[in-house]
């Protein structure tokens, strides 16, 4: 007796055959994506599709957040208010100090007959979805190439850099963590100047690479973004040093960070325009 | 089993479900939850090929793989091709599968989420990097737990106890 859902006869092909020929579709979407980047219009398709959705489905989680903000007791809200009027005033000071370094500096430029650094334009963005990738670490933004973001752009938060835009949709885009294994980011110490690069090491971890064994370099050393190959503004704080390490079989050092910015934690992110980003790794 | 009397409401049943595994993963998990989320459009796309093989099979699968390809940004192709084996496998098992209890079933899925999952990171690794770390295998324990209580909730609803009377 045929059970229903399989044929007396045989008029189709039979599951081998047929995983073999899903097998070789898929390979050849593998090939196409990544050795000629020929799928990025069905991406912006797909992104188009989720966009609404994914919005939908972050609500229940923001309705959540309000009312745990509306039950914030009153003392709470009092004592952060104080912790930041105290902070403004102590910023209030700095600024003071920024803007006599900066008059300085601008006479200095001059003197050195410099260009002035354009000036930088952020666009504010929030995370909108986190995925499940294993093999790089990325986070989806609710803002695109309709706010005038580019592939390339630098992603930071409060604490320092958070990333590298990766992918553009019209109104999402994709951005590649610093920690992403492989990502690198140009880096100095900020305390000797030493300049070298910072790799992601998955995990939510960089690794200073190719530092000689002799260099100077202490735990607990920030590390800014040098600037250098005009990925990233100059200046923008990356990582702490959080190991620093000798081994006999090799002529560097092995220095682990720990990413500034709240990686894992931060929702709201700003994006700097900056003039001619370069993509470092896709 | 499809009998007239049910081929109509199955359709709606199979696109209720499958919609509502692609909007659980659409939610803003972040962390452990991240972490342990088990693959709920895979549990999902392999219970319909057990139970309606004449309606999801290979073609389905590689489109929600692909879905689930964007979502998680990496290359096009990686979810697609491991669905697509992870359909081939149950097949394979599926009259097998069937004569199980949700507790036996659910064992014997493992292996076959497993096998899926070994093929994401095969792909990945071929086209893209070495993955980090091995937590990438929790999502095979959680999504045997998730099938576990599927199928044991769907027995439940049909009126049969949750283990097999001997």
């Amino acid at each position: 007796m045929a059970m229903p859902g399989q044929l007396m006869f045989a008029r189709r092909l039979g599951p081998t055959a047929r995983l073999l020929i899903w097998l070789l579709v898929g390979l050849s979407f593998v090939v196409l994506d990544v050795r000629y980047r020929a799928l990025d219009g069905f991406r912006s398709g797909f992104s188009l599709l989720l966009q609404p959705v994914r919005e939908a489905m972050r609500a229940p989680g923001d309705v959540a957040t309000e009312i745990g903000g509306f039950f914030t007791r009153h003392r709470l809200l009092q004592k952060e208010r104080d912790a930041l009027l105290a902070e403004r005033a102590r910023l209030l000071l700095d600024l003071d100090a920024a803007q006599d370094l900066r008059r300085e500096n601008a006479e200095l430029r001059t003197l050195l007959q410099l260009r002035a650094r354009p000036g930088q334009q952020v666009v504010r963005a929030a995370l909108l979805y986190k995925g499940h990738d294993w093999f790089s670490q990325r986070i989806t933004l609710d803002q695109g190439a309709a706010a005038g973001l580019r592939s390339g752009l630098p992603v930071v938060d409060a604490h320092g850099l958070v990333g590298q835009v990766s992918r553009v949709y019209p109104r999402s885009s994709d951005v590649t963590l610093v920690s992403s294994p492989g990502h690198l980011t140009p880096v100095h110490v900020e305390r000797t100047g030493q300049r070298g690069l910072a790799a992601g090491g998955g995990l939510g971890q960089l690794e200073l690479r190719y530092m000689p064994a002799q260099t100077d370099i202490r735990v607990g050393d920030r590390l800014l973004t040098s600037g250098i190959d005009r990925m990233y503004p100059a200046g923008i704080p990356v990582a702490r040093v959080s190991r620093v390490s000798r081994s006999r079989s090799s002529p560097y050092l092995r220095v682990e960070c720990t990413p500034l910015a709240g990686l894992d934690r931060s929702r709201a992110v700003l994006l700097v325009l900056v003039a001619q980003p370069q993509v470092a790794t896709p | 089993m499809s009998t007239p009397d049910h081929a109509r409401g199955s359709w709606r049943r199979i696109l209720g479900t499958l919609t509502l595994a692609v909007l659980l993963e659409q939610m803003p998990w972040s962390g452990w939850a991240l972490v342990l989320r088990p693959d709920f459009v895979l549990v999902g796309v392999l219970f319909w090929v057990l139970h309606q093989p004449a309606r999801v099979g290979f073609a389905t699968a590689f489109f929600l793989g692909l879905l689930a390809d964007f979502q998680d940004g990496v290359v096009f192709g990686q979810h697609a091709i491991a669905y697509a084996v992870g359909v081939y496998l149950v097949t394979f098992l599926r009259l097998r599968l069937l004569q199980f209890d949700p507790y036996r079933q659910a064992g014997q899925l493992f292996p076959i989420l497993l096998a899926v999952q070994m093929t994401v990171l095969l792909v990945g690794w071929l086209a893209v990097n070495p993955p980090a770390g091995l937590a990438m295998l929790l999502p095979v324990a959680s999504g045997t737990v998730l099938w576990y209580l599927v199928a044991g909730f769907l027995r439940l609803w049909h009126g049969k106890g949750l283990h097999d009377q001997a």
